[in-house]
Parts: structure tokens; C-alpha cells; sequence
């Protein structure tokens, strides 16, 4: 059916919809999109099966169990010939006997704890040092902190002192009076402005 | 507590007066737990407009600083207690700032470009984005990378 397909494409690439007895389908051209729903004349449509006679049917059904059973003896006598390769041949493996295999595996046993002890020194030394580190980090910070609270403290101490000392000048409801008059007396005026050499010139 | 300075504006009034409205606003300043640090009297001068407060114009005014410390929370009580007296014309109340520290730098601004610091990071930061480059006289006959 293809083959006959296939040699009538030449002849269909002239003509797209195909010759009397014979229509090639293109899927490509004059179909209708994929994603368009079955037509409603052609929905409710039961496609007629091909009748089969009996004598046919027999047939197949003789050939086909004739092909299955071969195929199955094939496969099985390949897998026995694969388990009796394997149970036989020494071909990838070293055989090894009962006292050989337990000196192999305490041969590894002592490697592998050779490893872990040359790793354990390291990982200790490692540690050490970064405990170290870790100490002498934290005693860097800590004097650090100490250090800036004194500093602090002093800056405070000074500010207090100033303030103290400031206090002095401070106007109190006592001398309030006094403190207006001399100022009523002595009229201020920042309008001025100073040159490098000190000269100051007043704005008004 | 932090320093403040309130910058008023005062009616043109004979002495007595005046003396009894900078003592009514020292007192009102004292009751509200505040220090008074400094007076200052900038004079009496006019206006640079005319001003309408309290239903009067006024034309010429008697300046006057105080210099106090108080409370934040006390700051609106006290404006609005100002903004009531009838003597007070304009009342500004600001927040005393430490004076900044300077550095004079003028030497270093005065050097040649190339010399100064400012100028040579400007350079290394356009080195850093120049990209290696071939050099086409090192003896090769083509060029080794892909174009």
C-alpha cells in the first residue's frame, strides 16, 4: 500500500487529490487543522470492520503461534547459556577462598583506619587553630568594646564637666532681672562679616 | 535636654513693658522645667514688611533671642503658649547644632591634577575597566583568539 503510495507521489505532486481508484492524503495540504472536531455528518459514522473467513483466520492464528513458539525456545536457551557461562568461567573474578577473603577484608579494615587516624590528627590540629583564632578574636573584640566605653565615658565625663562649669553663667529665676537689663543695655548685631587679617565689617 | 534657640519678635513697647513680656516668656520657659543659658538683644528695627498679628499692623518690632535648654515634649506647649501673647508678634524656636569640625584641605585641592588623590582613583578605576588586549607585533602571524 505504501510502496504503491510512494511511486503514485510523483504523479500526485501533479495532481494533489490522486487518480480515480486511488487517493493519496496529504497532511499537509487540502486537510483540515488537527484541532478541528469530527464533522457532525460524519460523527455519529461506525466504520465497517473487513470481513475475515474462518479458514484465514485459523491460518493466522497457526502462523502466529508457530513465531511465538520459536521466538520463546530461542530466548530460552540463550538465557540457560548466559547462567551456565556465568556459573562456569572465572573469566572476571578471582576466586578467592575462605582464609584469603577474611586477610582482604582485614587488609582494608586496617587501610581504612590507617585513613581515619591521619585525617583525626589533622582535623585536630585544624580545630585547635581555629579555637585559637576564635579566642584571640573574641579577646581582640572585647578589649576593643572596652576600650570604646572608656572612650565614651571620657567624652561624657568632659561634656559634664563643661556643662558644670557652663552652669555657672546659666540665668536663674533670681538673676533673670539683672540678665534682662544688661541685655536691654547691651544691643548685639551678628550682621558683620571678618577678612583673613581680622578687620571686621559691620553690615549696618 | 537639648539646647534651643527661640528667636522672638516683639510689639514696639515703652521699657517696663518690654521688660515684663521677656520676663513673662522666661518664666513660662522656667516652668516648663527649662534653662535659660543666654539673652541676647538684637534691637529694635523695622520690619522688612508690614505685618498684621493680633489684629494690628506692625511696621517696627524689638528682636530678642533666648537661648534654652528643655524638654522636646515642651517645644509645642511653649509655641503655642507664645503664639497666645498678644506682645509677641513672630515666635521661631530652633534646635541648637554643634558647630561642624572642618579640615582646611586647600593645599591638597591646589596641587596639580595628576598629584591629587581624588584624581588618581578616578584613574584606577577606568584602568580597571580596560580590557587586556593583543598585541598584533609579538610575533604571531594570525590571530589566536576567536574574533
Amino acid at each position: 500500500m505504501l510502496r504503491a503510495g510512494c511511486q503514485l507521489l510523483n504523479q500526485a505532486a501533479a495532481v494533489k487529490t490522486g487518480s480515480n481508484n486511488f487517493a493519496l492524503e496529504f497532511v499537509r495540504w487540502r486537510r483540515k487543522p488537527r484541532w478541528l472536531p469530527v464533522a457532525k455528518s460524519k460523527m455519529f459514522r461506525v466504520p465497517e470492520r473487513k470481513k475475515q473467513t474462518e479458514e484465514e483466520r485459523t491460518e493466522l492464528m497457526r502462523l502466529h503461534n508457530n513465531y511465538k513458539t520459536q521466538l520463546r525456545s530461542v530466548r530460552q536457551y540463550l538465557r540457560e547459556e548466559v547462567v551456565r557461562q556465568q556459573e562456569t568461567s572465572t573469566a572476571d573474578h578471582i576466586v578467592l577462598t575462605p582464609e584469603q577473603e577474611e586477610a582482604e577484608f582485614q587488609r582494608c579494615l586496617d587501610e581504612n583506619a590507617a585513613w581515619n587516624a591521619k585525617i583525626a590528627s589533622e582535623r585536630n590540629v585544624r580545630l585547635a587553630e581555629e579555637r585559637e583564632a576564635k579566642v584571640a578574636y573574641v579577646q581582640e573584640r572585647l578589649e576593643a568594646a572596652k576600650l570604646r566605653s572608656e572612650e565614651r565615658r571620657e567624652k561624657v565625663d568632659e561634656r559634664i564637666r563643661y556643662e558644670i562649669e557652663q552652669a555657672k553663667t546659666f540665668i536663674t529665676r533670681e538673676s533673670l532681672e539683672v540678665a534682662i537689663e544688661t541685655a536691654l543695655a547691651n544691643p548685639v548685631d551678628h550682621n558683620y562679616a571678618i577678612d583673613l587679617e581680622g578687620n571686621m565689617y559691620r553690615g549696618r | 535636654m537639648p539646647s534651643y534657640e527661640l528667636a522672638l519678635v516683639l510689639r514696639q513697647l515703652p521699657r517696663p513693658e518690654l521688660i515684663s513680656v521677656i520676663k513673662r516668656t522666661a518664666e513660662a520657659i522656667f516652668d516648663k522645667g527649662g534653662i535659660i543659658r543666654k539673652l541676647e538683644n538684637l534691637g529694635t528695627r523695622a520690619l522688612p514688611h508690614k505685618v498684621s498679628e493680633h489684629g494690628v499692623v506692625h511696621r517696627e518690632a524689638t528682636h530678642f533671642t533666648i537661648t534654652f535648654d528643655t524638654a522636646p515634649t515642651k517645644i509645642s506647649d511653649l509655641k503655642e503658649e507664645f503664639g497666645r501673647d498678644i506682645d509677641i508678634i513672630r515666635r521661631y524656636i530652633f534646635r541648637v547644632e554643634e558647630p561642624e569640625e572642618h579640615k582646611c584641605t586647600l593645599h591638597e585641592e591646589m596641587l596639580p591634577p595628576a598629584y591629587r588623590k581624588d584624581v588618581q582613583e578616578i584613574i584606577d578605576i577606568a584602568k580597571r575597566k580596560q580590557k587586556p588586549k593583543y598585541n598584533y607585533n609579538s610575533g604571531l602571524d594570525y590571530y589566536p583568539f576567536q574574533k
